[in-house]
């Protein structure tokens, strides 16, 4: 009797000891784009880190500061860069998901005001089992956002376009 | 009576002269992209411009939207970057254009503030959208309005290029990977070099 109680028990706690999205995801590098005062659209970076031995997803975000959030990323296509939402941004078990210019980014839409650099936006993201991680991204100018990650598309050129080198 | 015939013969000659006045003053100069580019004129917030209103200085345009979020405010802080590195005496021989495709949005005050808010030089333009096709279509940039998921509404796909103008008016750089403002700057400092 006492084993099984103990192997119930066991059961009903592995779920628990694997952790939630949010126990299993570090957030690295976050940081927000300022953008000229009449634009009501910024775009967010950070890294996720999957510490966990399960699969996760980031599924949506939300911030006080802005309307909403979108998750989007970029297709770069014969030099044209086409934006387009997604529903999820996969982080596989021991792997790296990077949002950076360029490619994947929260698309911060209907900003209730101007971001400023040296503001620290508050970002909640939420998790495929529904967890969530509060996060604060600085704000940053220009000048201090990384630079875009392009591929090099020299050889693929559809339309007369191609750089002088 | 050889009146009219005389009128005719004279209607003629002006319109020879004219036609080739035209021609000598807008065909399009050789450079590296034969065909290419050219003149056009737009809206700013002060009135029209023309990319002729440059000759003498060194051009660098920009199509884009201000409701980009990433690739173009990328772009025009690297482009930006590149202008601050520039001495006083070069910065004053280059005007740098941002032309917004997306002018149901963009307003030409709008992209003023926009545009001012990268660099002090750099002005931005717009247009009906025809005309905004046409130039973006002599230029090799391609831009398309994409309806999206979302509130967003719809997205423009567009190519990322700064094209770079000589003092005649001749495209003769593009830079596709408009990420590096060394990059942008030593390619802005070759074309003013240039006679």
């Amino acid at each position: 009797m006492k084993f099984w109680l103990s192997l119930v028990l066991m059961t009903l706690t592995l779920p628990a000891l694997a952790g939630t999205a949010a126990d299993d995801i570090r957030i690295s590098d976050p940081r927000v784009r300022e953008m000229p005062p009449t634009v009501k659209t910024s775009a967010g970076f950070l890294t996720m880190e999957n510490h966990g031995t399960v699969d996760h997803a980031l599924v949506g975000a939300e911030s006080p500061w802005c309307g909403h959030v979108e998750l989007h990323t970029h297709i770069h296509d014969n030099g044209v860069m086409r934006m387009r939402p997604v529903e999820k941004m996969p982080v596989p078990a021991g792997g790296v998901t990077k949002l950076q210019p360029g490619g994947l980014h929260l698309m911060l839409m209907e900003l209730k005001r101007p971001l400023r650099a040296g503001e620290k936006m508050p970002i909640t993201l939420i998790f495929e089992d529904g967890s969530r991680k509060s996060i604060e991204a600085p704000v940053r100018r220009f000048e201090q956002m990384s630079g875009m990650k392009m591929p090099m598309m020299h050889h693929e050129m559809g339309m007369p376009m191609g750089g002088k080198h | 009576m050889k009146r009219p015939a005389l009128w005719l013969l004279f209607l003629a000659v002006a319109a020879l002269a004219a036609g080739g006045y035209w021609w000598l003053h807008n065909r399009p100069a050789a450079g590296p992209y034969p065909g290419m580019g050219g003149d056009f004129t737009l809206k700013s917030a002060r009135g029209p411009v023309s990319l002729s209103d440059f000759r003498g200085k060194v051009v660098a345009l920009y199509f884009g939207y201000t409701s980009c979020p990433d690739v173009c405010p990328t772009s025009l802080g690297a482009l930006a970057a590149a202008l601050r590195g520039l001495t006083p005496e070069e910065l004053a021989q280059v005007q740098p254009i941002f032309v917004s495709v997306d002018p149901e949005r963009d307003t030409p005050e709008k992209l003023a503030e926009y545009a001012r808010y990268f660099h002090p030089s750099l002005i931005g333009l717009t247009g009906p959208l025809p005309k905004l096709k046409e130039i973006a279509h002599r230029y090799g940039a391609y831009f398309r309005k994409a309806p999206v998921t979302g509130s967003l509404g719809y997205a423009v796909d567009h190519s990322s290029v700064i094209y770079l103008i000589d003092r005649r008016g001749v495209l003769v750089d593009m830079i596709q990977h408009s990420d590096s403002p060394q990059v942008i700057r030593a390619r802005l400092r070759k074309v003013l070099g240039e006679a």
